[in-house]
């Protein structure tokens, strides 16, 4: 059995760097997977990523991406081999270390994924505390179709969760919501 | 699903620290430290329930989301009068102390080691020299010519491709480097099996906390971990044992790898102990509380002023009147509203851009200051503080570190030379196994109390409906943090967070007194001012996370293939 990871990463107080945790929260609300896959809201981990991609067969990784030259909520595929290419930033802040340099360290060790994709998602603001754009939310499924697109070869199994739920949101529900123990 | 190939920028970061030195005659002459992001994260936590606040603030940076989840549970704690069971305060200590020393590990091998070893050298290395080199330094058993050949032959094969990969921003073959090829080759041997060890820290920290990044088990008044030794799915007798192996493992590395690297750096690069001081002020917070109120800790808190560490005052507890009356945030050089400094209780967050500006505004960081004076927080700050108390474990291995450091390299350094660049490196990895030490002991702790048959874990919150104020600190890997809370009507009515790379990255001050990063530029030489290494020694040798303060998107990408989903 294949070892893949599906991962989301943003900050979610940060407006739509809420996206990729926001779409495999949905994305684990609206399927089941067999146990090759994990689903993890990563956060934004920095270098810690490193060995949370080392070793697998297949990363797939959802983050937001700030363009100048795309519409809010388009949705871009980048790969692995693209990202290698990328220069790695100037260490000015030690905790710079982001995607491709966490990628870069695996590969040097001989650790990195097989296979590696970004699914990207264009976002529109970062405010602190917004909840997602409408813009950038309308545009989950497209990442979720990508990323089944993605699993299909890799011979995943999974299907539709028939009663699928809304995906928690914690961090942008109002005020009274979140003032329930349980949110 | 079509596609299209395309080129677009595309880099996160977390956050963004910009450094602007002035040069003459080759040595720095004047230095502004600035954020570029805006971080107004605090505003979104009023009028929410201060029971939530930890879910929050732990998403403020990605790296050290624990301690920005510790501090506000304990703010809030402080704010309530609320004491915290045994059990809860040595689970805590645990997962502190083990986040601590991933940072550190990391901090050192994975984040600034790239600064003093140059990694071109190491196809020069003989790897059983090098061997016999490890050999008379450490105990360490992974330093065997087969691991060494190893590790030389991954950066062969990344210096004859031709594509450096993460190596492709270094300043190799910069005049200010100079260990032998043989020492270049023992410390990126450890920088791979860093990686590795930093990896076992973090379960610890997952173990006890049930995810990482984010932790799950902290509650207002304790934890959420069901204490029971015989169930698999409680913290029982095999996740402590799984617990205690890992710190163990940790802790060799730590002892026999780490802290003799830094003492190695040192002793061959001893020029850096004459450089890099700066703001000779320091502060630090008691942590690590060995009972239920908070009044007995394992890690010693205090202030310096002007590095006359026979003045040194002691906090007697976390949230120490002195420290919390002493503590202010200053706006005038930062891209905020407002006139004067402000205590962080009634701390104000308002945006005021202006553009950089290095007469005016220039950093989206505040200045914050104790009693007006800027101070310098961190491992060094703790450590002077503890050694200038006579605190015994900070004793045993600062001597250990300045034996270590003239065994190698022939002159014994004296703490006065501790204010520097090379000083905050060893003072981190002097802290590391402290923490080592404490991590055996707080597991004890643990297991001795549960083995009386204490399981409590937890003590009920009662908001009042009165105005609480409460400050929450922790002694957090890059320094002193508080949370500042204000709790009215059983709602958040005021929060600040004034974090470690705040205290050190603060723009100037309405005095025009240099904040820490700063200071420490002034004077460094440059052998190559195109080329500044050595301000990226001095900026690293804090550990910058900028993080905490502000979150980014760079801006100025790469040039790489894209495909869009039309």
């Amino acid at each position: 059995m294949k070892n893949i990871l599906i991962g989301g990463i943003g900050n979610v107080l940060l407006g739509d760097d809420a996206v990729g945790p926001y779409v495999i929260h949905l994305l684990e609300c609206s399927y089941r997977f067999d146990h090759s896959v994990e689903i993890a809201d990563l956060g934004t981990p920095a270098l810690d990523l490193t060995h949370r991609i080392a070793g697998r067969d297949a990363v797939i990784l959802v983050d937001c991406i700030a363009s100048k030259d795309y519409e809010p909520g388009t949705v871009l595929l980048i790969r692995k081999d693209d990202l290698l290419r990328a220069m790695p930033l100037q260490r000015l802040d030690p905790h710079s270390p982001a995607l491709a340099e966490c990628l870069m360290t695996a590969n040097m060790l001989g650790a990195a994924p097989e296979q590696m994709l970004l699914v990207g998602i264009v976002a529109q603001s970062y405010e602190p505390g917004h909840p997602l754009s409408e813009t950038v939310r309308g545009a989950a499924r497209k990442a979720i179709d990508a990323i089944l697109e993605e699993l299909q070869p890799l011979g995943v199994e999974f299907k539709e969760n028939p009663s699928p739920g809304e995906p928690s949101t914690w961090w942008s529900n109002d005020l009274e919501l979140c003032s329930r123990t349980d949110c | 699903m079509a596609k299209r190939i395309t080129i677009d920028p595309i880099t996160r970061i977390e956050g963004h620290l910009r450094i602007d030195v002035e040069v003459e005659n080759n040595a720095v002459s004047n230095a502004w430290a600035s954020c570029t992001m805006w971080r107004g994260i605090e505003k979104i936590l009023r009028g929410r329930d201060p029971r939530d606040a930890w879910l929050f603030t732990q998403r403020f940076c990605g790296v050290c989301t624990t301690v920005h989840a510790m501090a506000s549970v304990r703010s809030v704690e402080d704010a309530l009068k609320l004491e915290v069971p045994l059990n809860a305060q040595y689970i805590r200590n645990l997962i502190l102390i083990a986040h601590a020393l991933h940072d550190h590990i990391v901090h050192f091998y994975q984040l600034s080691a790239l600064d003093w070893v140059d990694v071109l050298q190491i196809p020069k290395a003989d790897a059983a020299a090098t061997s016999k080199l490890a050999e008379s330094i450490s105990p360490w058993t992974r330093n065997s010519r087969n691991e060494l050949k190893a590790a030389q032959d991954r950066i062969n094969a990344v210096a004859s491709s031709g594509q450096l990969g993460i190596f492709a921003n270094g300043y190799w073959g910069h005049p200010a480097m100079h260990l032998s090829p043989e020492v270049n080759l023992l410390a990126f041997l450890h920088y791979v099996q860093a990686l590795e060890y930093q990896r076992k820290a973090l379960q610890v920290v997952g173990i006890l906390g049930s995810k990482t990044p984010h932790i799950q088990n902290l509650t207002v008044g304790g934890v959420a971990n069901a204490i029971d030794l015989d169930s698999q799915a409680a913290l029982g007798t095999d996740k402590l044992e799984m617990i205690r192996t890992l710190l163990a493992e940790v802790t060799q590395f730590v002892q026999q790898v780490y802290f003799v690297d830094v003492c190695a750096v040192a002793a061959m690069y001893p020029e850096w102990f004459k450089i890099g001081s700066g703001v000779r002020n320091y502060l630090a917070v008691p942590d690590l509380p060995l009972d239920s109120k908070g009044s007995a800790y394992d890690l010693p808190g205090g202030y310096i002023r002007n590095g006359e560490l026979g003045d040194v005052k002691s906090f007697k507890t976390a949230s120490d009147p002195v420290f919390r009356q002493s503590v202010s945030e200053d706006v005038m050089h930062a891209y905020y509203q407002g006139e004067k400094a402000l205590h962080p209780w009634m701390g104000e967050t308002e945006p005021a851009f202006t553009g950089w500006d290095g007469e005016q505004k220039y950093s989206w960081v505040k200045a914050p200051r104790f009693n007006n004076e800027p101070m310098q927080v961190g491992p060094l700050a703790q450590m002077l503080i503890g050694y200038a108390q006579g605190h015994a474990l900070t004793r045993k291995y600062t001597d250990v570190a300045m034996e270590k450091i003239a065994a190698i390299g022939g002159v014994r350094p004296n703490p006065a030379m501790l204010h520097s660049t090379l000083g905050r490196h060893a003072a981190r990895a002097i802290r590391a196994c402290m923490l080592a030490e404490l991590a055996q002991k707080h597991w004890q702790l643990l297991v001795d109390n549960i083995a009386k048959g204490d399981y409590t874990v937890h003590n009920q919150p009662v908001l009042p409906s009165h105005e609480v104020e409460g400050v929450g600190t922790h002694e957090a890997p890059r320094g002193t943090l508080s949370h500042w809370v204000v709790i009215k009507d059983e709602k958040i009515k005021n929060y600040q967070a004034v974090v470690p790379s705040t205290w050190n990255a603060s723009p100037r001050d309405r005095s025009g007194a240099h904040g820490p990063y700063e200071a420490s530029l002034l004077h460094t030489p440059l052998a190559r001012p195109e080329e500044p290494l050595e301000v990226l020694r001095t900026v690293h040798s804090f550990d910058p996370c900028m993080a905490c303060a502000c979150h980014a998107f760079d801006p100025s990408g790469q040039k790489i293939a894209v495909a869009r989903i039309l």
